[in-house]
């Protein structure tokens, strides 16, 4: 069988228990694939040829002998985005400060995707230390967005996004703080998935703002991204924060109508003219579809971004601390230099991105300013979460835009961070107040993707499911771009 | 207002050496950023208190100790015999 | 060597306070993660996991039991315990912390340090506690140099000391004399032994600094004190240190000095870097973690006992008086020894008394000392144990021996660990060569044997059969030579 890189997570797992073809037949195309296309799109930054190739023939072994244990993911090639540990593997968050970086141990849900006999083939691309939206800030170069190599393909889960839309795996893992999951999901047109706050486990994730982040399942179909979320989230006994006291959520698969949509204004306004009006227009396909769509206002957005913001670079400050090149990093031995020297020479290698949200981060932080920016912050998360909550009892989900704009041509934002903070204004809210949050394909303008993001209640990833299934039925979108 | 020295300041408190190019080029980047995040003193809520995440200790981690299985060390160059080796102190 | 009048000590305008850190060594694993709980003996760097040296990507696991034993320690010391605590990040560089920031307790943005506003009374005096709060121990830092060349000089870093728990005591400024800083430390130490959260005779399980002002002047912190011992010492030199500065119009700054262990002085610390700002706030890897009156009083309930307490219990029960009883709790070695005693031989004034009497005498410093002892134990390099004592109270009460006897017996005992009995049985070392012993012997026979003493000037054997006489009464141990020289010299007085 050819172009077998084309087929769904879900097609490629039947197929191999089928026997139809072997996960190693696979897995050979899909490297092919890789070789072929990632040159253009360099949304992968290491590729794990001998490990996926071992995992690919203990999966054919397990088919052959008819084993019980075959896992619900037994063949499918994952990619990893690079800021999760994988044992053995290089783990670098695209940063000098972890060149050398090879993680002892594996997050949480990369265990569990090889318990479930997924194939990991390799680290993808991100912004440096997952801050960014464009995955310009990437000391590997830029993912350029397949469908037009000349934009942006999103970030900063980027290489996250754009192998998948490449077809060089069905399904990836990205992490969302603040939309990067969902931006780079709705400028490259697939399915991205950002979960509940505490719903999947984070160890291993190295973190950039750990009260606002989570790892997320990206794939060209809902129900790919769901079958990835069974098998990742739920209880850890190694992350205290998560809030959920089952090991798997076993989400089913059915297009259920029926549901009380809210769209809100201020986001869906916001958005460049096209894209508000495409979105506005889905209105009119859930209410065909027997649902009830009405319009909402939200009061608290406006100060979403500068909670954001804050927060954000403020945990990113600290957590960005610990990287003294002593224990990891790259090679430059300690041997004659007083420390505090040491230090500040060897954290000069940060990006520039990385570097100003550090120093942004200790700005707000210092004992002077903590009751002003951070607890004011937070404070604005409380607000949010009781706006929310109010909305989620007469509404099932809220729609809105993923993104506000198109995507863009690399360079455009990347030497003015206000103008890049900006495009995150419709994907922060998710984080803020810890609800889940799905980015499904709506369509192109002028060529380019633009993505609906769908919102619901703590843990009701379910209702998700079912709306983006029910649209994805009804729309049709292209998610193979020619490559 | 957001000064150079206060960026050079910030620089040693969280040891980061920069250039006097980025100094120059941060400047202006990070005085738009604090602008920008000062909008949250236009709404006053000082009635708010933040909601934090809650566990109750018995879903604490149990006392018992084990061994790490590996050397968690183990891809650092920087060693000497088994310590790990960092800059001088004065 | 600084001198100082008694007058000085007594200065009411010096006001210390301490922060006291001790380890949770009750503990089997870290604060924040399963690695074990004792590193000591270790090679570097093989108590260590992901979490405690910092790798990214870990996350800090709270250990159940560390919450436990902290709010025990803030219960014994009479806290309050806030209806929720949590964890903060402490934000500041250095080699010996892995992830450059300690996990630590802070109030300042509300009450939820483990413990808060408590009171121990020692003596007569008592002090205000101001805070209890848990955190994690760094790493330790060796400095090695590459010789002359200071361009290969380097640190080394072992962190199987990161992580550790601790639990920091903060006191008010409410102590006047360094005296008092040290009866009180000796009543943390046997509160914390008897809690069994710590065992402070490991080597730098409890560490205390101390901050001290003289006549309202600036604040002097001391840190850097290896052992509680040290601080009385530490605190006596900064007094005169102070005073001497004052007579001559110096200054005082407010500073940080370090101890010297080895030249016994405070020295100023290097130059300090400006304030630090460490940027506080709350660990978002750790939820909130709700207390509350119940969970509180199920640990109350399962507390051991305190050594007010046992002291009490002490009195009520084995009726051994108040001042000994003090004494006996002020080391939970000393009580638990005289409680085994007690049960193997149920005497318990007697046995206190011994032990706070005699026993006592030979666990002194300077006997330590001079026998080149290693104080970890309250009785190391003596061979005594609970069974020796209940053995000697028993000889004494059925009359065997007396008391002068005993105290020999003891010196012996400690020294081969023999059972008293033991050492009874061969009668030559038990000899009385006491001149002043022998005397009392000789009185009491002279006293029985009246008539013979009346033939003694005509009958020269006299002196013998007074001898016998005495032999008898001392069960043949006086020393006949000695007894009848004792006896002749009696003799030619009486005429």
């Amino acid at each position: 069988m050819s172009k077998l890189y084309n087929l769904s997570a879900k097609e490629v797992n039947t197929g191999i228990r089928r026997r139809e073809f072997t996960a190693e037949e696979y897995i050979f195309q899909i490297l092919e694939r890789i070789d072929k296309v990632n040159p253009k799109v360099n949304a992968i930054i290491s590729i794990d040829t001998e490990g996926a190739l071992e995992k690919a023939r203990l999966v054919d072994r397990k088919v052959r002998e008819n084993e019980k244990k075959i896992g619900p993911l037994a063949g499918i090639a994952i990619g990893i985005k690079d800021n999760i540990c994988t044992r053995g593997l290089k783990t670098t968050c695209a940063s000098k400060m972890l060149e050398g970086y090879i993680p002892p141990y594996d997050a949480t849900v990369v265990r569990r995707l090889k318990d479930d006999d997924a194939i990991i083939i390799g680290k993808l691309n991100l912004d440096e230390f997952a801050m960014g939206s464009s995955t310009e800030f990437s000391r590997f170069g830029p993912t350029r967005n397949p469908w037009n190599i000349d934009y942006v393909a999103g970030g900063s889960s980027g290489g996250s996004a754009a192998s998948v839309a490449a077809s060089e795996c069905p399904v990836s893992l990205g992490s969302d703080t603040g939309g990067s999951i969902r931006c780079p999901a709705s400028f490259c047109s697939v399915v991205g998935l950002k979960p509940t706050y505490g719903h999947v486990s984070r160890f291993g994730l190295i973190p950039y703002a750990n009260s606002l982040e989570q790892i997320g399942p990206i794939g060209k179909t809902v129900s790919d991204v769901a079958m990835i979320m069974n098998t990742i989230a739920g209880a850890d006994d190694n992350d205290q924060t998560i809030q959920v006291t089952y090991r798997t959520p076993d989400y089913v698969f059915s297009s259920k109508g029926k549901m009380r949509i809210g769209l809100v204004r201020e986001l869906t306004e916001g958005a460049e003219p096209e894209i508000s009006k495409r979105i506005y227009s889905t209105m009119n396909l859930f209410t065909s579809l027997d649902c009830y769509c009405e319009e909402i206002s939200m009061n608290y957005v406006e100060y979403a971004l500068a909670s954001y913001y804050t927060i954000a670079m403020a945990e990113a400050s600290s957590n960005l601390a610990r990287y003294d090149n002593i224990r990891y990093g790259f090679n430059f031995a300690p041997d004659g230099y007083e420390w505090n020297t040491y230090y500040a020479k060897v954290r000069s290698n940060f990006g520039d991105e990385a570097k100003r949200r550090i120093i942004v981060g200790t700005y707000v932080l210092s004992s002077a300013y903590y009751g002003k920016y951070y607890l004011k912050a937070q404070k604005i998360r409380t607000m949010l979460k009781q706006e929310l909550g109010l909305l989620f009892k007469k509404y099932d989900i809220l729609i809105a835009p993923t993104m506000p704009i198109l995507p863009f041509k690399f360079g455009e934002k990347r030497d003015d961070p206000i103008k890049m903070f900006m495009i995150d204004i419709d994907t922060v809210i998710a984080n803020l107040a810890g609800i889940p949050a799905i980015s499904v394909p709506a369509g192109f303008i002028n060529d380019l993707p633009i993505g609906l993001q769908i919102m619901a209640s703590e843990f009701q990833e379910q209702k998700l499911f079912d709306a983006a299934l029910l649209f994805e039925s009804k729309t049709n979108i292209n998610r193979s771009p020619e490559l | 207002m957001v000064s150079k020295e206060t960026i050079t300041y910030l620089c040693r408190l969280s040891k980061l050496e920069i250039t006097e190019e980025e100094l120059v080029k941060y400047e202006l980047q990070i005085e738009e950023i604090i602008k920008y995040l000062d909008k949250l003193d236009s709404v006053t809520l000082s009635d708010i208190e933040p909601i934090p995440l809650e566990r109750n200790f018995y879903q604490l981690r149990e006392d018992n100790a084990k061994s790490f299985e590996s050397d968690p060390l183990g891809c650092s160059k920087n060693r000497k015999d088994s310590f790990v080796k960092g800059p001088r102190i004065t | 060597m600084i001198m100082m009048e008694q007058e000085d000590k007594e200065d009411v305008s010096i006001k210390i306070g301490l922060e006291i850190h001790c380890q949770l060594t009750g503990l089997q694993s870290k604060l924040f993660c399963p690695c074990f709980c004792n590193y000591r003996e270790l090679e570097p760097n093989k108590n260590i996991c992901p979490i405690c040296c910092g790798l990214p990507g870990t996350l800090p696991l709270l250990n159940k039991a560390a919450i436990e034993s902290a709010i025990m320690v803030s219960l014994a010391l009479g806290c309050r315990i806030p209806d929720n605590t949590m964890f903060y990040r402490k934000n500041y560089f250095y080699p010996d912390l892995p992830k450059s920031f300690q996990l630590t307790q802070y109030n300042a943005y509300g009450i939820t340090s483990i413990g808060v506003e408590g009171r121990l009374e020692y003596g007569e005096k008592s002090a205000r506690i101001r805070r209890i709060q848990l955190e994690e121990d760094p790493g330790r830092l060796l400095y090695e140099s590459g010789g002359v060349n200071i361009s290969r000089s380097y640190s080394l870093i072992d962190y199987n000391r990161a992580g550790i728990s601790l639990v920091e005591i903060v006191t008010e400024p409410d102590f006047t004399d360094p005296k008092d800083v040290r009866i009180f430390l000796n009543k943390i130490t046997s509160i914390i032994e008897h809690l069994g959260v710590c065992n402070t005779r490991l080597e730098g399980s409890v560490r205390c600094d101390a901050n001290i002002s003289i006549q309202s002047g600036k604040r002097v912190e001391i840190k850097n004190v290896g052992s509680f011992k040290e601080v009385e010492k530490a605190l006596n030199y900064e007094i005169a240190r102070q005073k001497a500065m004052s007579i001559h119009d110096i200054k005082v700054q407010a500073e940080t000095r370090h101890w010297d262990d080895t030249r016994k002085v405070t020295k100023q610390s290097r130059a300090k870097e400006e304030e630090q700002d460490y940027r506080y706030f709350p660990e978002p890897d750790i939820p909130v973690i709700p207390l509350g009156k119940e969970y509180v009083s199920s640990i109350n309930v399962k507390m051991p006992e305190l050594p007010d307490e046992r002291k009490n219990r002490f009195v009520t029960n084995y009726e051994v008086s108040d001042h000994i009883a003090r004494v006996l709790i002020d080391n939970k070695e000393l009580a638990d020894f005289f409680e085994s005693a007690v049960k193997i031989y149920s005497s318990p004034k007697e046995i206190a008394n011994w032990i706070v009497t005699e026993l006592l005498r030979f666990t002194h410093d300077d006997f330590l000392i001079e026998a080149k002892i290693d104080s970890s134990s309250l009785f190391a390099g003596l061979k005594i144990e609970a069974k020796h004592i209940a053995e000697l109270a028993k000889l004494i009460d059925s009359n065997t021996i007396n008391r002068s006897t005993a105290k020999m017996i003891l010196t012996q005992i400690i020294k081969t660990g023999e059972m008293p009995s033991q050492l009874l049985a061969r009668t030559d070392v038990l000899k009385i060569e006491d001149r002043n012993i022998i005397s009392e012997a000789v009185e009491s026979v002279f006293e029985a044997e009246e008539s013979a003493i009346r033939d003694a000037k005509n009958n020269p054997n006299v002196a013998n059969f007074l001898l016998g006489k005495v032999m008898k009464l001392t069960k043949g141990r006086a020393d006949p030579r000695i007894t009848l020289n004792v006896i002749k010299t009696k003799l030619s007085g009486l005429n």
